[in-house]
């Protein structure tokens, strides 16, 4: 295992990641780089490896395997490696995560939750985090609900909230895990929104998704992936229209 | 308040929920004042047969400043209890953090804690610490160790803290881990994305909501302890039945001012349970701004 730094190039550069769940082999040899600016949305069946693959990304799950460059930040696991917790940490500074079920934290206003790894984290003062803070949930359309506790807010406000919580953090790239799922169908378009916003002003992001429609515009690159293995990638009209795997047609025509 | 003193609403819907809503209030204050009229007849009734069996409530007119001496028991119960749930809400969270922990030695000693503490009676417990340990006191002292034998040496009051504090900080530490346990994964998940370490996970993000969670049973301890607390009169801590059991050997009148002990613990437990609900309902609430 070491650490190292790599040219400026690419932000996200994954090499041969293996991931097992006891004797379960979730992801079989991944390798994948995301250009800094791209929007990347990786679509596949439930129990495909999608959800692993992203929390590898940031070590909420241990990758058994391979080599992980983020932002520069490079970390290679032999299998049986323990990483270093400082590299570890590196790496989820520069990675932002959304979760499909927000996990917004209850005790804390919106802003709160917003502003809080500024404070423990970058350890800000608070007078200087607030302002950052409230930039952040301005972009989210939710300044108006800063001093508002999660459970005074609807689904897709809570989104917004954690997407901007992760925003505040200032990640070179956001990582979406299904992010509209939990989400009754009125207030999926609100988060998306938030969404295309970002991809228009240039954010890198990896984004797990059902939402084809929002793939289709918004997406540079669609991945599909099938049981823990890239099977095919490029851009949404090739991948939508003609796709060159049978795996990968017969999975969109399955779900459209 | 009935809907009469509010402003009539022309909203036919409102008016009818507000009728509807006094009618329920007027319905819950009469059971109310039934219960308590049951209860009224129960203690009237148990009073008359005592007193048909030579027990003389007079007695405790009669000998006032006695029962004023018991009741200034109270003082010192409130005071051992709340000294000794404090310490043990502080041993609980260390012997929880330790049960959790990842770590085979903080593991093992709370692990080791717990069942030691849980698998033995809290009598005996006492009697090791006041009276077991002088022993060794006294021997370190013999050693040349002065001021570390002095240390196992304590007094009435010092042993039957550290006994409750002990004893209860085992059985807090389950509800206190069993609190931590309840707050969702996705909460360290979030919180490790954003690069916060576990401790300050720790800190700021789970003991913040298991402690809300928590709230409840530690009252319900506090209010077990102050019963509990009667055990350290072995040792004469001047306290609600030392100086209930004191004083009635000395007019042998067991009966009046065993009763007077217990009417002192009822009290204290309904007071504790009124400010425990009140706590509760201002915790519930506490998200919601
Ligand atoms: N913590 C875990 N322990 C054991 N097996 C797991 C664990 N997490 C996921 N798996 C398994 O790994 C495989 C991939 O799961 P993953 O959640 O990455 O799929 P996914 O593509 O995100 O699916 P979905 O669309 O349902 O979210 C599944 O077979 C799942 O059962
Ligand atoms: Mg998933």
């Amino acid at each position: 295992m070491s650490a190292e730094t790599t040219g400026p190039e690419a932000i996200v550069q994954v090499a041969h990641l293996h991931k097992w769940f006891g004797l379960l082999h979730v992801l079989r040899d991944i390798s994948l780089t995301v250009q800094p600016r791209e929007v990347v949305v990786l679509i596949g069946r439930s129990g495909s490896g999608k959800s692993t693959f992203l929390r590898c990304l940031n070590f909420l799950e241990q990758p058994s395997a391979g080599t992980i460059t983020v932002a520069g930040n490079r970390l290679h696991l032999e299998p049986g490696d323990r990483p270093a917790r400082a590299h570890v940490a590196a790496l989820r500074l520069c990675t932002g995560m959304v979760f499909q079920e927000f996990n917004l934290f209850p005790h804390m206003t919106a802003l709160e939750n917003v502003i809080e790894g500024l404070v423990t984290v970058k350890k800000l003062a608070k007078t200087a985090a607030v302002p950052i803070g409230e930039r952040y949930l301005a972009k989210v359309g939710l300044l108006d609900k800063k001093d508002v506790h999660p459970i005074r807010l609807s689904g897709g406000q809570k989104q917004r909230v954690a997407i901007a919580r992760a925003l505040a953090m200032e990640p070179q790239v956001m990582l979406f895990d299904e992010p509209t799922s939990a989400l009754d169908p009125e207030l999926i378009g609100e988060v998306l929104e938030v969404m295309k916003q970002l991809a228009r002003e240039g954010t890198t992001m990896l984004v797990v998704t059902h939402e084809m429609q929002f793939a289709r515009e918004v997406a540079d690159r669609v991945i599909y992936m099938e049981a823990g293995a890239i099977v095919e990638q490029g851009e949404p009209d090739v991948i939508f229209t003609r796709p060159a795997d049978p795996r990968t047609r017969q999975f969109l025509e399955r779900i459209i | 308040m009935t809907a009469e003193t509010a402003p009539a609403p022309s909203d036919p819907d409102l008016s009818m929920g507000l009728r509807l809503q006094a009618r329920q209030r007027h319905e819950r204050s009469l059971e109310f004042l039934r219960v308590g009229a049951v209860w009224l007849v129960l203690i009237l009734a148990l009073t008359l047969a005592l007193t048909q069996l030579r027990i003389e409530p007079g007695y405790l007119i009669r000998r006032s400043e006695v029962v004023l001496k018991i009741v200034g028991g109270l003082w010192t119960t409130i005071l051992v209890s709340l000294v000794s749930v404090s310490i043990a809400a502080g041993l609980a969270l260390v012997g929880a953090l330790g049960r959790l922990s990842a770590n085979p030695i903080a593991q093992g000693i709370s692990g080791f804690y717990v069942s030691v503490i849980r698998g033995t009676p809290l009598l005996i417990q006492i009697y090791i610490i006041y009276l077991g340990l002088p022993q060794i006191g006294l021997q370190l002292q013999a050693a040349g160790f002065r001021q570390l034998g002095q240390l196992f040496i304590l007094d009435a009051i010092t042993s039957g803290v550290l006994a409750l504090s002990l004893n209860y900080g085992a059985y807090m530490t389950e509800i206190f881990r069993a609190g931590l346990q309840s707050i969702p994964h996705g909460q360290w998940e979030a919180a490790e994305a954003i690069g916060m370490t576990r401790w300050q996970i720790l800190r700021r993000i789970i003991l913040p909501q298991a402690i809300r969670i928590i709230i409840p049973d530690v009252g319900n301890q506090f209010i077990a302890m102050q019963k509990d607390s009667a055990l350290v009169s072995v040792m004469g801590v001047w306290e609600i039945t030392y100086l209930a059991n004191r004083s009635a050997r000395l007019d042998s009148k067991y009966m009046e001012l065993f009763l007077v002990a217990a009417g002192l613990y009822w009290l204290l437990t309904i007071v504790s349970t009124f400010f425990q609900s009140r706590l509760e309902k201002r915790m519930a609430t506490a998200y919601e701004r």
